[in-house]
Order: C-alpha cells, then structure tokens, then sequence
C-alpha cells in the first residue's frame, strides 16, 4: 500500500492518549513518531519529512500552538491537526490562525481522529482534477453538477449534491458528522440535534433506494462513509 | 475613635468651627474698628474745629470756644484741656493732665480719677493731643468706654456662638454616628447570620426609604440573585446527576454481563456499540453544557462580525427540510429582504437550528412551520412559528431552564438543553426573546437590537 510510508508525527505527553494515538494511526498503516513534549516535538517537526502532524494543545514546556507558529515561521507547512481538551472552543479560531490546519477536541473517537488526519494527508498530495466522480455504478458529474447511478439520472439538491460529492471525494474514509457540517455548511459545531443524520438519511434514499447494493454507510456514532462493495 | 464615622464627623466640626471662628472673627475685628474709627473722625473734627479757633483768636478765643463747646454740648461725652508749658491746666472739663500722653502730638487711651467719679470702673477716654505754638498743650477726646462696652458684647456674644456651634456639632455627630453604626452593624449581623446559617436571611429595612432602606434593599436583592442562581446550579447539578446515572447504569449493567458471559463475537460488537452511543450521548450533553457555559462567559464577542438573518434563515430551513419531510411538515421561510444583525453565525445557526428543530418535534404531526425574519420599530426579528400544542403559560419561563423539559416532552429525545442555549445566545447577542401564542401553536421571536446604519443596507453579507 502506498500509504504505507507515509510518516506521522504525534506531539502528545499522556502516556495513554499517547499509546493510543500511536497504535491506531499505526494499525491504519501510517508509520508514527512520538515527542513527548514541545522541544522534541519542535526539534522533529523541523526535520520536515512527516505528512501529517498531530498536536496537544496542553504541552510541558512549549504551548502547542506556539510550536505550530515557530514552525510555520520556519517555513515548515506539514499539516498540523491540533487536539484539545474539552471546554476550549475558543481556542479553535486561536489554533487555527496559527497555522493549524484542522482541530479536534477531546474526548474523540479514533476513527474521527483517523478521518481528519486522512484528510489532511490527501489534502497536501492530491488535486483532484477529474470533472466526473465514480463510486461503484454511481456517477457525479461536476461540470454540469448531475448524479446517476446505473445510467439512471437523479434529481438532488444543490446542497445535496455538495453532501455527496464530498463523501465521494473521501471515498472509503468516514467523514465525521463535524467534518461535513463544515465542509458543506461553514459552521463549525457539533450539532446538537440529529440534524445532519436525517439530512444524509434523505441523500442516501435518493442514492440507494431500489438499487443492488447500498453505498452510503453510517458508522454509529460518528458520521458517514460511501464506498462500493468490494 | 474606631468608628471611621465618628471620625469624620469631628473633622467635619472641627473644619466648621475653624470656618465660624474665622468668620466671627473678622465680624468682631471688622465692627470694632468701624466703631472706633467713628470716634476717632469725630475727635480730629473737633481738634480742628478748636485748633482754628486757637489759629484765629490765640489762647483767649480758645479758652472760650472750649467753654462755650462744653456750655452748649456740641460734642457728647467730649474731653478739653488745655494747659501752660508745664502741664498745668488753664482751661477744660479735665483737672489733670494725663501722664500717658508724651510727645508733641498724637492719639492715646487713658483714665481719669475726676471723670464720672461715682462710676464703678473708671470709663476709658481717648484723645487727640499736640504742642500749640506758644508752648500750650490742647487735648481733645471723648469717652469710649460705651464703645468698648460694645465691643465686648460683641465678643461676648460671639464667643458663645462658636462655643455652641462646637457642643451642637459635637452632639450631632456622636448622634449621626450612632444612627449609621445601628444600620451598618444590621447589614454586619445579617452577613454574619447567612455566613453561619445560609441564605435564608434578609437585611432588615426602617421602612424610611432613605438610602440606608435602598442599599438593604439592593443587597436583599443581590441575595435572592444569588439565592436564585445557586438553586439553579443545585438543580443543574441534581440534573446532570440524574440525566449521567440513567446512561452511565446502563453502561455498568451492560459491561458487568457481559464480563461474566463467555465472548460472542457479534454479541461483543452491539454491546459495544450500544455503549459507544451511551458514552457519546453523555460527552454531547457534557459538551452542550460547556458551550452554554462559556457562551454565558461572554468571551466569545470577539468573533463577531455582520451577520445577514434572511441567508441564516435560509439555510437553516434548508437543512431541516429533510427532518420536516421526515414528520410531513410544512417547512417554509418568509426572508425577502436582508436584514443585518452583528453577532457569531455559528451561535446563531445553532439557535435558530434548535428553535427549528424543537417546532418541528413539539409541533403537530403534518403542521406547519414558518420561520420569518423582517425588520420591525424594535430592531431585526426573525420568528419561529409552529401551529403545535404551545407550552402551557405558567411554564413559559422554565423551559429556559437548562434540562427543563415538559411532562409531555419526556419521551421525545433530547436533553433539555436547547432553549438554554437559545437564552444564552440571544443574551450574548443582546437580543430579547419573546414567546407568543400563534393560535394554534408556538411562535417564538428573537428580537436583536438594530445595527448602526445598515437597517436598509442592500448588500448582502454572509
């Protein structure tokens, strides 16, 4: 697998959030480094050779942030996915005007984590110039903004259709519910309704409703995947 | 001396007193020689008038000015003599010259045993007196001594007022001193019995509605404020406790069985899952609580920027029209013009979202909702319209409540949280929420205070 070799560089000091990070981005394929705190994690992240990073906001020594703005000063672009404790949303807009890239707060599901980070990694290596999208018999024309699935035509909404180019652009990755609400949306919450699951509930009987197989699957408790059968 | 009233008041005296010894003083200094100097014009006059007549007539014509002065008491109380080289007297009303009075002219005080020897004291005089060129003395005055008798009655009285003013003041301040130290030690006593017993206590009033009555009053107030909020975090407490002990049990209960029964690979997956979707029920009800929290903190202004409702309002029917169809309701949004507000749109998407959301749910199956946003006197509205059951009147303010949920809410899912959240927002944002009877229904208003000049601003801001 290609993504085999791609380097992630995990800037974490609990020893159990640690551990886990490392053994789940690990298992996805990506080969991890640890730094335990700021200094190492500064001195690694200017080595510059790791796809993704992930930061704490809460480091001994050095502020997470503060590291993301050295490193941007020094020219270092890896992109870096910030993780937070609980209770700082504010610290979102300061994160991401440092140079973060993306923001997750704690406590989190690790397929979110996986999802984000997948994210961020395919943002940096792939443009995708393609005006027609393909998932199994599904078929997203982006010029002229049609769906088909089988060679029949599908009537979506214009914010539907941006709902599922976007799962079909991350095809076979879980999109969290928070990550299509800002993609789609620009709002930057967790709803606290169920909003986005029936929005995507109507999407998905447009797609799958009378056809041989389902593509849009909802992984419980995070948020949504679209891939064809193997 | 402890008392910092009784302090001021004395300083208060004192400073007064200074003031009206000063001012008497000049009073009494200013009166004195106003008198005197009367006396003094009116004796130099009649040195004058005696001094020409010696000029004229030599000794002679002033022996007899003198007599006939005196014979037809044209001065009052006017003192002559007149006496040779040696000081021995020729002419006058005075036997002796006075000893005090040396030199060759000038002015002096003195007394004299012969003038009014049946007085008990002997009366001041004063006069005028100069060398005539042949060696002749004159002297002219006049008795003072009723002016000096004026004078000091004068400081007489004076002296007694400023002694009056410094007893009255003194007795005035132990008396204010007193009153102030009676209701300040009534606010001491109260704090010290809510510090031991609670906040059960109240700051007794006189009923004077003087400014003692409204700080007690204030801090009265300050206390029910208090007394209010604390049963509030008590029963947001008590809520969280209940609402975290329902899923947290049935995690335990779950886990407990599990762990005592033999693994089952697709029986392990649900019991994971089911608790997975437990434990998350739980961190987003965390997670509302916090964002209420912090919304209430106020440190999210900073992020504010034009915000257009009609777009918002858009938007959020647009997203909810899925769950609309879902129940068969009409979802519909009235926004022809924009209508600018300066806020945080993601607060505001998230409240509008739960005002849409909560008329969807509490509203009737197959009803209508209509979310309108227009100008109004008041400021920008946008309005949240259901034609649903309504909320019973006397419970119209407790669904703010954070958990407050109706008795017949109880089965719908949600955690209670979402017309806190509405409330905290619209406070951030200084709008006012109003919730009226839509006949059939519910129609909640958000009413946000104009922006400066941009009431008919055409363009359209995001």
């Amino acid at each position: 697998m290609a993504r085999g070799r791609r380097r992630v560089l995990v800037i974490e000091d609990d020893p159990e959030t640690a551990e886990q990070l490392v053994e789940s981005l690990a298992t996805n394929g990506y080969q991890v480094d640890l730094a335990v705190n700021g200094n190492d994690g500064l001195n690694r992240g200017r080595t510059c050779e790791y796809t993704v990073m992930t930061i704490d906001r809460m480091l001994p020594g050095v502020d997470g942030i503060a590291i993301i703005r050295r490193l941007r000063e020094g020219g270092v672009t890896t992109p870096a996915l910030i993780i937070s404790a609980l209770g700082e949303v504010d610290d979102r807009v300061r994160g991401l005007r440092a140079g973060g890239d993306d923001y997750l707060v704690k406590p989190f599901a690790f397929a979110e984590l996986l999802a984000r980070v997948e994210a961020l990694a395919r943002r940096s290596a792939t443009v995708v110039k393609d005006t027609v999208l393909r998932v199994g018999d599904l078929r997203l024309d982006l010029v002229s903004r049609t769906v088909s699935r089988g060679g029949r035509d599908i009537d979506l909404l214009p914010r539907e259709f941006q709902v599922l180019e976007y799962l079909v652009r991350n095809e076979g990755h879980v999109v969290p519910r928070a990550m299509l609400l800002q993609h789609v949306w620009d709002l930057h919450f967790d709803p606290t309704t169920n909003i986005i699951d029936v929005y995507v509930g109507r999407v998905r009987r447009k797609i799958d409703s009378q056809q041989a197989y389902p593509l849009i699957h909802t992984i419980r408790g995070i948020g949504f995947c679209i891939r064809a059968p193997d | 001396m402890r008392s910092s009233t009784l302090r001021l008041a004395l300083i208060c005296v004192g400073l007064f007193g200074a003031v009206v010894c000063a001012l008497f003083g000049y009073v009494y200094w200013s009166t004195a020689s106003y008198v005197r100097g009367r006396s003094d014009r009116a004796i130099a006059a009649e040195h004058v008038i005696l001094r020409q007549a010696y000029d004229r007539a030599g000794r002679d014509g002033l022996v007899a000015t003198i007599g006939q002065r005196i014979a037809e008491e044209r001065f009052e109380g006017g003192l002559y003599l007149v006496a040779d080289a040696s000081f021995a007297p020729v002419a006058g009303n005075l036997k002796v010259w006075p000893t005090v009075l040396k030199g060759s002219a000038g002015w002096g005080n003195f007394d004299a045993p012969e003038w009014k020897p049946d007085a008990a004291d002997r009366p001041l005089l004063r006069a005028s007196f100069e060398t005539l060129p042949e060696g002749y003395h004159l002297l002219v005055g006049q008795d003072i001594d009723d002016l000096d008798e004026f004078a000091e009655k004068i400081e007489i009285a004076l002296s007694l007022s400023i002694l009056l003013t410094f007893v009255l003041g003194g007795f005035t301040s132990v008396f204010v001193t007193r009153r102030t130290i009676r209701r300040i030690e009534a606010i001491n006593a109260t704090s010290r019995a809510i510090m031991q017993s609670g906040l059960g206590q109240r700051i007794p009033r006189q009923g004077t509605r003087d400014e003692w009555d409204q700080l007690a009053e204030n801090l009265n107030l300050m206390l029910d404020r208090i007394e209010g909020l604390m049963g509030e975090v008590k029963q947001v407490i008590d809520n969280v406790a209940h609402d975290l002990r329902t899923p947290l049990a049935h995690m335990r209960g779950r886990l407990e069985k599990a762990y005592a029964s033999p693994r089952h690979g697709e029986h392990d997956q649900s019991l994971i899952g089911d608790t997975m979707a437990d434990l998350d029920s739980v961190l987003r009800m965390f997670a509302s609580l916090m964002r209420i929290s912090q919304i209430e903190a106020n440190d999210r202004t900073a992020a504010f920027r034009a915000v257009n409702l009609a777009n918002l309002a858009r938007e959020v029917v647009e997203l909810f029209d899925a769950a609309a169809e879902e129940k068969g309701a009409h979802l519909d949004v009235v926004a022809d013009q924009p209508v600018l507000v300066t806020g945080d749109r993601d607060l505001l998407f998230d409240a509008v979202a739960n005002l849409v959301d909560n008329a969807i749910k509490h509203g009737r199956d197959a009803g209508q909702v209509t979310v309108e946003v227009a100008h109004d006197k008041g400021g920008a509205v946008i309005s949240i319209a259901d034609d649903g059951p309504g909320i019973p009147v006397k419970e119209s303010q407790q669904v703010f409540k954070r958990f407050y949920r109706l008795e017949r809410s109880r089965r719908t899912p949600g955690n209670g949280l979402g017309l806190s959240l509405v409330a905290a927002v619209a406070r951030l944002h200084g709008a006012r929420i109003e919730m009226a009877d839509n006949a059939p229904g519910l129609k909640f208003r958000l009413v946000f205070p104009l922006l400066a000049g941009a009431g008919l601003d055409n363009s359209v801001v995001r």
